[in-house]
């Protein structure tokens, strides 16, 4: 367990270091930043002074060996915008996006995990057809056009939700909904799937034999056996949720790691880019790490090696 | 009834962007400041128009001309790169396949559409590079599925007796193996399509795809922005096309998976 942990890490490592690489081989073969800071009239003399400051004269491996030497340190350089720490200032933002994101876990599996449970266990009925439509509509609509939709009724019609901005729970609630609609579907989805295979399972006939209520059936027999593929599916798309907070943060002008992310990559902040690409890889291989160790909590069949 | 809107839904995208010369009541692009700004049912104009006074219609149909054209070229690169990969990873189960199978978890350990967004900041705007954005960010599916797929195919009987008869491998490879590994490759692009016209859309939105004016549902979007205080119809209509395109096509994925390949998961 231990030695298996040991090397999972060391496999987030390596994720790391080649996310990092190939962005920096992809920034550095781009172009040059150093221009686009410049004021128009710049003469040619302050153009190469500020380039020798930032190192951006020096051969390429160079660059590259200082630029892994301060990554592991976790220094990225200095904003080219905000002149301030780049590692600091995504880390500043990233409190915004964990409550976007975990507000919108907890609505995902508030909303998806009952609906999908109710639409296996009471199949073809009025309810599961209503559901398989939502979801369906769910996973079809874009989250952007979703989120100018809800700020049309909300906000310009109804007057009853802020457009944008951060600091009270009606700022959080659109944002939220928007992030977790298709993300709902999916798991929604899912878990009526996932449902429907365990309870044709002989454990759950068993169970029925012996005269259980259909309550402890579902609850205790089913859904444990079902949670594999959905935590799977919920690792997988907690990556994928980190891109669409991109999407929503920039709509909704919340101040979390996407919009200053979308901010960084408009501007060429690329020291941004960089710190933003190593938070995002390392988050998203733990989170990856995590489900898989909840297998073996899951199910005691599986060992980890 | 999941098969025929699918087909339907599908149909009348395609039908939308192949005919759009036709159907469209203007050009979209020409601009006409005096009709600015005009609701939906304006004569001449039935979808409105927007701020410079071009035809909201013309526009919406041209913009699925685009998004199609985009989601086609990207899932023929993406099927035909990253289904060739596959199909070697899983047939020669060498090294190479190992580090290919290596540098796809690593790509798919980053939330797709930020990579396609990174690439396209980096290497610059417009069709071409986000098509090519979108391919680099795409390949990764098919190279699992399919090699997952060859995994499994190339130990059946036939296969193993070509082999016993003393086929070759580029044969064996491209005749045996290939046409039982198809269905899931025109799964997983039937997939893949909704996802990609979506994904241009959205990196659009954010300005790092199609720029303004060519008339891109992701732009269009991005602009009704400032409007939607006062013109609702600049967002409802692009957006709604891009809905239900990404609906019918979804669709048609979802049927042609319960056909051709009903135990394949994506």
């Amino acid at each position: 367990m231990r030695a298996y942990v040991l090397s999972r890490l060391g496999q987030t490592a390596l994720v790391v270091f080649l996310s990092l690489t190939a962005v920096f081989a992809m920034v550095r073969l781009s172009g040059d930043p150093v221009l686009l800071f410049m004021p128009m009239d710049i003469q040619a003399k302050d153009v190469n002074e500020f380039r020798q400051r930032l190192g951006f004269n020096d051969p390429l491996p160079v660059q590259y060996g200082r630029f892994l030497a301060g990554a592991v340190r976790g220094d990225f350089g200095e904003s080219l915008r905000y002149k301030q720490d780049a590692l600091g200032l995504v880390l500043e933002r990233l409190p915004a996006t964990l409550l976007l994101a975990g507000a919108s876990l907890l609505l995902t599996v508030g909303i998806a995990l009952p609906l999908g449970v109710l639409s296996a266990v009471r199949r073809n009925s009025l309810l599961d057809h209503v559901a398989t439509v939502m979801t369906v509509l769910g996973q079809a609509t874009p989250g952007f056009w979703l989120g100018l939709m809800l700020i049309f009724v909300f906000s310009v019609k109804l007057r009853w939700l802020p457009t944008g901005g951060t600091g009270s729970l009606a700022h959080l609630a659109m944002p939220a909904v928007v992030l977790a609609a298709f993300f709902a579907a999916r798991i929604a989805r899912l878990t009526r799937s996932a449902v429907l295979d365990a309870l044709g399972e002989d454990y759950v006939l068993t169970a029925r034999a012996k005269g259980l209520g259909e309550g402890r059936v579902v609850g205790k027999h089913t859904l444990r056996n079902s949670a594999i593929p959905i935590v799977t599916l919920a690792g997988l798309e907690a990556g994928q949720l980190l891109g669409g907070a991109v999407i929503t943060e920039t709509i909704f002008a919340w101040p979390g790691l996407g919009r200053l992310t979308v901010q960084a990559l408009l501007n060429r902040d690329f020291p941004v880019v960089l710190a933003a690409v190593f938070l995002v890889s390392v988050m998203y291989t733990l989170i990856n790490l995590l489900v898989d160790l909840l297998y073996g909590w899951l199910d005691p069949r599986v060992r980890l090696r | 009834m999941k098969k025929w809107l699918g087909i339907g839904l599908t149909a009348a995208a395609f039908a939308a962007a192949l005919l759009a010369p036709w159907l469209a009541p203007h050009d979209p692009l020409a601009a006409d400041f005096v009709q600015g700004l005009r609701p939906p049912g304006t004569p001449g104009h039935p979808l409105g128009t927007d701020q410079l006074g071009r035809d909201l219609l013309a526009r919406v149909l041209y913009g699925a001309r685009l998004a199609l054209f985009i989601g086609a070229c990207t899932v023929l690169i993406t099927a035909g790169v990253g289904g060739l990969l596959g199909l070697v990873a899983g047939f020669v189960e060498r090294w190479p396949s190992t580090v290919l199978m290596r540098i796809a978890d690593v790509q798919l350990s980053f939330p797709f559409i930020l990579l396609a967004m990174t690439i396209n900041a980096i290497v610059g705007l417009g069709l071409r590079n986000i098509i090519l954005s979108l391919s680099a960010a795409g390949w990764v599916v098919y190279a699992r599925v399919v090699r997952g797929e060859v995994l499994s195919v190339k130990q059946r009987d036939y296969v193993q007796a070509a082999a016993a008869l003393g086929t070759g491998r580029a044969r064996l490879l491209f005749r045996h193996v290939l046409p039982n590994v198809a269905p899931s490759i025109i799964v997983v692009a039937s997939l893949q399509f909704s996802s990609f016209i979506v994904a241009e859309a959205a990196i659009s939105f954010l300005g790092f795809g199609i720029q303004p004016p060519t008339p891109a549902w992701g732009s269009m979007l991005s602009e009704s922005r400032d409007f939607l205080y006062f013109a609702w119809w600049l967002a409802a209509f692009p957006g709604a096309a891009l809905a239900l395109t990404a609906l019918g096509v979804n669709l048609l994925g979802d049927w042609l998976r319960d056909t051709l390949d009903p135990k394949l998961r994506v």
